[in-house]
């Protein structure tokens, strides 16, 4: 029995290791607006005031979380979305393994897209940067650096960063003789430059970025050899900050904010160490940033003790009895917990008939955080494994 | 599985063929090639689908065609195509019966005998080609490149500019496009400095006023206003919107309206002007609009201090309800209504087209509906009119013109009056084909036609007669008609489910969009893409004409263009959950929407969905909407009086000594003054006694008769009257009694051009002193389910034009009835 438990408790200390990368990074998160058009969560939902007003709007600056925040987000309110459903008569949508996903990737991808941008503060940004130090705009400004005229087409505010970037090291230098302060960047300072600037193209020409591409990013951080001093995981990395500690919930320019703020440390190390200046091209710092975003998603380890516990005081144990004696199926047998999406889109499927169960036995609806969805999964991963 | 051609028959036929079936029997309504039929017997039985447009009506719809072991046997609406959302009109549905069809050309033909006389022999392409290239390089030679005419019909898009940069190239300044709808941008320019046709906002809107716009049938794209008009009609229920249409008939549009006002043929702009009378006296128009964004609304004087009247003081004393009501026949009492609801339900929109501007005095009457527009203010509001944005990709490079063409496309055009005196409008049949006739300014030697006038146009004998006259005429279309006919050479294009095009920005559609034409199947017959066979003459002519052309083929063309939208970076290839506000939620904060990893996956997805789209409308300047001589919408039109200056100065170039006065007369203006330049109604010279009004309209099942080969749509060519494959007469019931004539009763319709005969149907829709005959039938040729049927009303209407814009005055012509016995 003692040799039992110490297997046990053995198996308790590896497991997490086993849920690693269960959530495949996705290539295409806007692929989860498809689903929430089709599955008609925008009509009650909006996204920045494009949609139903009936539920919240989804893209008020707001981050939600990682998979399993945005679940039980997501289940903490099926009671409330159900009536819903049945008073406006809309046919209640189910989902597949994929469109889970999609749908929560896309929830979560909403603040990494950005705000749109105000064209009388980029205008004061401007001016207080110093930016017409050495840029020209309408005759105004400096002729050291490129007319600002000739990028105002580029429309993404991502591209203005990743222009800014390249030639980070001749500008740093630039700014260093003329005595002038390093300009940094937060909030939406560039996305308010990119729509003043905007103002002076001529024509119809508008050139845009595609929203990032978490895989690429992935494949570019090692390639760029910024996994060379930032690691993306909790290992220690050899020189820079470890991603792990910077505030990384953020929209896409603040992320390059951050990345343009600490060029200049990050110039002289590398001059000391003669390493050359990564450079981007294309939707290069787009797919970084959403790849660095993206390491928010995918939640941390549960804990099966606490999981199986949890089981147990939510009441879920009493109809998903061990053995199929109770009114739903013993989840033990299903073998159907390869992946948290798996158990979400289980989850939210089987609502309606849970909560027809609950509403007759006069109980409340499971409620449950983030942590008891990541425990859940990781004692229905286990037992299912051990099975 | 052995599957007779009678079951294959009976496989693509569908609903279709088993309608037509019932007239017809079932073998003469398809023909289809043996080699289909093996493919059928032989495969799998694997169903596929493929996305294209269809090429059937210039609406520009996606449709998806089901394919049986790569045959297509079936299609339906694209629901991801953003202009028909899955609708399809039922010309459409009858898309495998032109595929199919028996009568179709199959190779290239030569005629052999007369004029007419339908003997032709099968040639190869090559000969055909060599034959025609060798007369044009003949003509470049002896510096007479300008002696060959283009007369194309609908052409939009990369084939118009296709066939424009043919003929530049080549060195002539005559391609002309006979299709009305080309050519009614003229009082747009006048009033917006512009010829865009502007989308209306039907959705967010509360009132719609229509001049004759039968924007559920004849518009430029009746399903997308059908799909508008359904989300209009829904919510109209909630916020009490209402629908007014005017009219002398009740059409289809009129018939789905809240209130039918009958009105006097080719005096709606005289009604509209009676509404502005009313919005200006009782101040229910847009001050702001009118005083930043307008000119001419108040008198006025020019920099040398001369006065000139404006549009108020023109309106408020020529056009007082009851003179109005003199006129129009539309009581005093509805104008004041329907002026009251259009300025205190708002937001209104107010529409002309089809049955409104189909007259002598088109020009001005579209000039003062549209005005009312300006008067509420409409332009870029929602609710109100939009002009949308011109595509930021670009298309093709230059053409070179070497010393030949330069020269060549210096020379007057074939289709302007030599006597130093050109009217505003590009192309006439009439001056055309008196031109021809006359030899002036210069003998034709070729003729390329697309299209059918001979059928379509006013003045067709005449025509006829032009045609003749030219040494070389060759037709590109892919069944002989009754122009053809007149034709040394046919050679026959693809059908569209056979071959490559792209419909792109249809006007009056409310979004960018390119939508791809793909071939569902290969070509069934020896036919070519006339786009192809301009490129191999070209090539044949070389020098800067070949180098005109600067790809293999016309496929090529396209895939360039498609190549500059996918790196514009706009819009969205068509598919599901691509909605508009989706769209404009990723371009406010700069980012497209499609993740395209190249161009061969966005050619590919564009392939699969149908099209591309962008629905972002960059807001504009006043300056940018119009682009007058006042950077306003103009009541007074500078750019008329400016058109009209240089004709005189032209005049006097050649010596002339005519006024404008005179020039006007010529014009057959009746207005003098300031007037000229100012929205007002011209009255109708009708030259004839006879009592009744002959109006013609067009079905949505045979729009401009070239559907009538199509046995279904013969099948349920008025369906609407309950009259199939047989024209029909519309007339009032009280004139039909005072005649004794009685429903289906057979009756002459004469008019001073001619007599045809038609089967009566009493109608209370169309009013008194007119009658009604709707057109596409009464074909003399063009295949088994076309000739012979109905009759066709433009062979006795009176070669009457739109005084300006030189459009075809439909509803000009007077006529008696009487009972056949």
């Amino acid at each position: 029995m003692r040799d039992i438990r110490y297997i046990t408790f053995i198996f308790y200390l590896i497991i997490p290791n086993l849920f690693a990368q269960e959530i495949k990074l996705p290539s295409n998160p806007l692929a989860g607006q498809i689903v929430f058009e089709v599955k008609k969560c925008i009509e009650c939902h909006a996204i920045s005031g494009f949609g139903g007003n009936i539920g919240p709007d989804l893209s008020r600056k707001y981050y939600y979380g990682s998979f399993l925040e945005l679940a039980s987000i997501i289940w903490n309110h099926i009671p409330q979305m159900d009536r819903k459903y049945r008073l406006l008569k809309v046919e209640r949508p189910n989902f597949t393994e994929e469109e889970m996903l999609n749908l929560i990737g896309f929830i979560y991808y909403l603040r990494y897209l950005g705000e749109p941008g105000s064209v009388s503060e980029g205008k004061k940004l401007l001016e207080t940067k110093g930016c017409l130090n050495c840029h020209q705009i309408k005759g105004q400004g400096k002729k050291v650096g490129p007319d600002f005229k000739k990028i105002a087409e580029y429309t993404s505010p991502i591209y203005m960063v990743q222009a800014m970037w390249n030639h980070g090291p001749i500008m740093q230098e630039r700014i260093k003789k003329m005595g002038m302060k390093y300009p940094t960047l937060s909030g939406k300072d560039i996305v308010n430059i990119t729509v003043y600037l905007r103002q002076f193209t001529g024509g119809n020409t508008a050139i845009r970025m595609s929203a990032g591409n978490p895989v690429n990013g992935k494949i570019l951080f090692k390639e760029k050899k910024c996994i060379n001093c930032h690691s993306p995981k909790s290992e220690t990395s050899n020189v820079g900050v470890k991603l792990t500690g910077i505030d990384l919930k953020k929209s896409v320019v603040e992320i390059a904010g951050l990345m343009w703020n600490h060029s200049p440390l990050m110039l002289e190390y590398m001059k000391v160490k003669s390493i050359s200046w990564p450079s981007f091209t294309k939707n290069e710092m787009a797919d970084i940033i959403a790849y660095l975003y993206f390491l928010g998603f995918e939640d941390e380890p549960g804990d099966p003790i606490k999981g199986e516990s949890i089981f147990e005081q939510k009441g879920c144990i009493r109809c998903h009895e061990s053995g199929g004696k109770g009114e739903a199926p013993d989840l033990t047998v299903m073998k159907k917990f390869g992946s948290p999406i798996r158990m979400i889109q289980l989850m939210w499927n089987h609502a309606p008939k849970m909560e027809d169960l609950i509403l007759s036995l006069n109980e409340e609806w499971p409620r449950l955080t983030k942590t008891e969805m990541q425990d859940i999964y990781a004692y229905l991963k286990k037992v299912t494994i051990n099975k | 599985m052995e599957i007779s051609r009678r079951d294959f028959i009976k496989l693509v036929g569908g609903v279709s063929g088993a309608i037509a079936a019932g007239s017809y029997g079932l073998n003469q309504i398809i023909d289809i090639p043996e080699k289909l039929v093996e493919k059928l017997k032989n495969g799998h039985r694997i169903e596929s689908w493929k996305s294209t447009i269809c090429g059937l009506c210039p609406g520009g719809c996606g449709i998806r065609v089901r394919l049986i072991n790569d045959v297509p046997v079936g299609l339906k609406g694209n629901q991801y195509y953003p202009i028909n959302q899955g609708g399809m009109c039922p010309t459409g549905h009858a898309a495998l019966q032109q595929l199919y069809n028996p009568d179709r050309v199959k190779g290239p033909l030569k005629r052999i005998g007369l004029q007419k006389s339908g003997k032709w022999k099968s040639i190869s392409w090559d000969d055909a080609l060599s034959t025609i290239s060798k007369k044009l390089i003949e003509l470049r030679k002896d510096g007479k490149s300008h002696q060959t005419v283009f007369l194309g019909y609908d052409e939009h898009g990369l084939m118009k500019e296709h066939i424009s940069r043919f003929m530049k190239a080549y060195g002539s300044p005559n391609y002309f496009q006979t299709s009305h709808a080309q050519n009614n941008s003229i009082p747009f320019i006048f009033t917006q400095g512009h010829g865009l046709r502007p989308t209306y906002d039907i959705l967010n809107t509360k009132l719609i006023l229509s001049f004759g716009a039968n924007f559920l049938e004849e518009g430029f794209s009746p399903i997308y206003y059908t799909k508008l008009f359904s989300h209009f009609k829904e919510a109209a229920k909630e916020r009490e919107a209402k629908f007014i249409y005017i009219d002398s008939r009740m059409s289809l549009s009129g018939a789905n309206a809240d209130r039918w006002i009958p009105i006097m043929p080719g005096t709606f702009g005289a009604l509209a002007l009676g509404i502005a009378f009313v919005l200006i006296r009782e101040e229910l128009f847009d001050k702001e609009f009118i005083k930043n964004h307008s000119f001419g609304f108040e008198d006025w004087k020019d920099n040398s201090g001369n006065k000139h009247l404006g549009f108020k003081n023109l309106v408020l004393s020529d056009y007082y309800p009851e003179k109005v009501s003199s006129i129009t026949n539309v009581p005093s009492k509805t104008i004041l209504e329907i002026a009251r609801d259009l300025g205190n339900i708002r937001p209104s929109l107010v529409l002309g087209d089809q049955g409104a501007v189909n007259n002598t005095n088109g020009t001005y009457t579209q000039m003062a509906i549209h005005s009312l527009n300006a008067l509420l203010g409409n332009f870029e509001k929602e609710g109100g009119l939009y002009f949308i944005d011109k595509p930021s990709y670009d298309k093709f490079p230059p053409v070179k013109e070497d010393s030949i063409a330069k020269i060549g496309n210096q020379r007057i055009p074939v289709s302007k009056l030599t006597d130093g005196f050109s009217p505003i409008f590009d192309f006439s049949f009439e001056i055309f084909t008196k031109n021809i006739l006359s030899d002036q300014p210069y003998p034709i030697e070729v003729l390329f036609i697309k299209g059918n006038p001979l059928f379509q146009s006013l003045y067709q004998h005449e025509l006829a007669e032009a045609i003749k006259k030219i040494p070389l005429v060759i037709s590109f279309d892919s069944f002989i008609n009754e122009t053809n006919e007149y034709a040394n050479y046919i050679l026959p294009d693809h059908t569209f489910l056979e071959k490559w095009d792209e419909s792109s920005n249809i006007p009056t559609v409310g979004f960018n969009h390119f939508g791809i034409q793909q071939p569902v199947v290969e070509p069934l017959f020896d036919t070519r893409h006339t786009g192809d066979v301009l490129i191999d003459i070209a090539k044949r002519i070389n020098g800067t004409v070949a180098l005109a052309f600067p790809f293999e083929s016309y496929k090529d063309e396209i895939h360039n263009v498609v190549e500059n939208i996918y790196k514009s970076g706009e819009g969205a290839i068509a598919s599901e959950g691509v909605e508009g506000v989706w769209l404009e939620y990723l371009q406010q904060r700069g980012w497209q929407i499609g993740r395209y990893a190249s161009l061969d996956e966005f050619w590919n997805l564009l392939l699969e969905k149908g099209g591309w789209w962008n629905p972002i409308k960059k807001k504009k300047l006043s300056s940018e909407i119009f682009k007058t001589p006042s950077g306003k919408f103009e009541f007074y039109s500078q750019i008329l009086k400016d058109k009209l200056d240089s004709l005189n100065k032209n005049a006097e170039k050649n010596k002339s000594t005519k006024e404008t006065e005179s020039l006007l007369v010529k014009l057959n203006f009746s207005a003098k003054g300031d007037t000229i330049f100012l929205p007002h109604h011209e009255n109708v010279l009708y030259e004839d006694n006879f009592p009744l009004i002959l109006i013609t309209y067009q079905l949505l099942t045979n729009r401009n008769g070239e559907s009538s080969n199509l046995p279904l749509m013969q099948e349920m060519f008025g369906y609407t009257m309950r009259q199939y494959w047989d024209s029909w007469v519309e007339i009032n019931p009280v004139i039909a009694a005072e005649k004794g004539i009685t429903d289906g009763n057979w009756v002459w319709i004469e008019s001073s051009v001619g007599t045809i005969k038609a089967r009566a149907k009493l109608f209370p829709g169309i009013i008194p002193s007119a009658v009604g005959i709707p057109f596409g039938l009464g074909h003399t040729s063009y295949g088994r389910y076309a000739k012979g049927f109905g009759v066709n009303p433009t062979s006795i209407i009176k070669n009457h034009y739109d005084l300006i814009s030189g459009l075809p005055a439909l509803h000009a012509t007077k006529v008696k009835i009487s009972l056949a016995t």
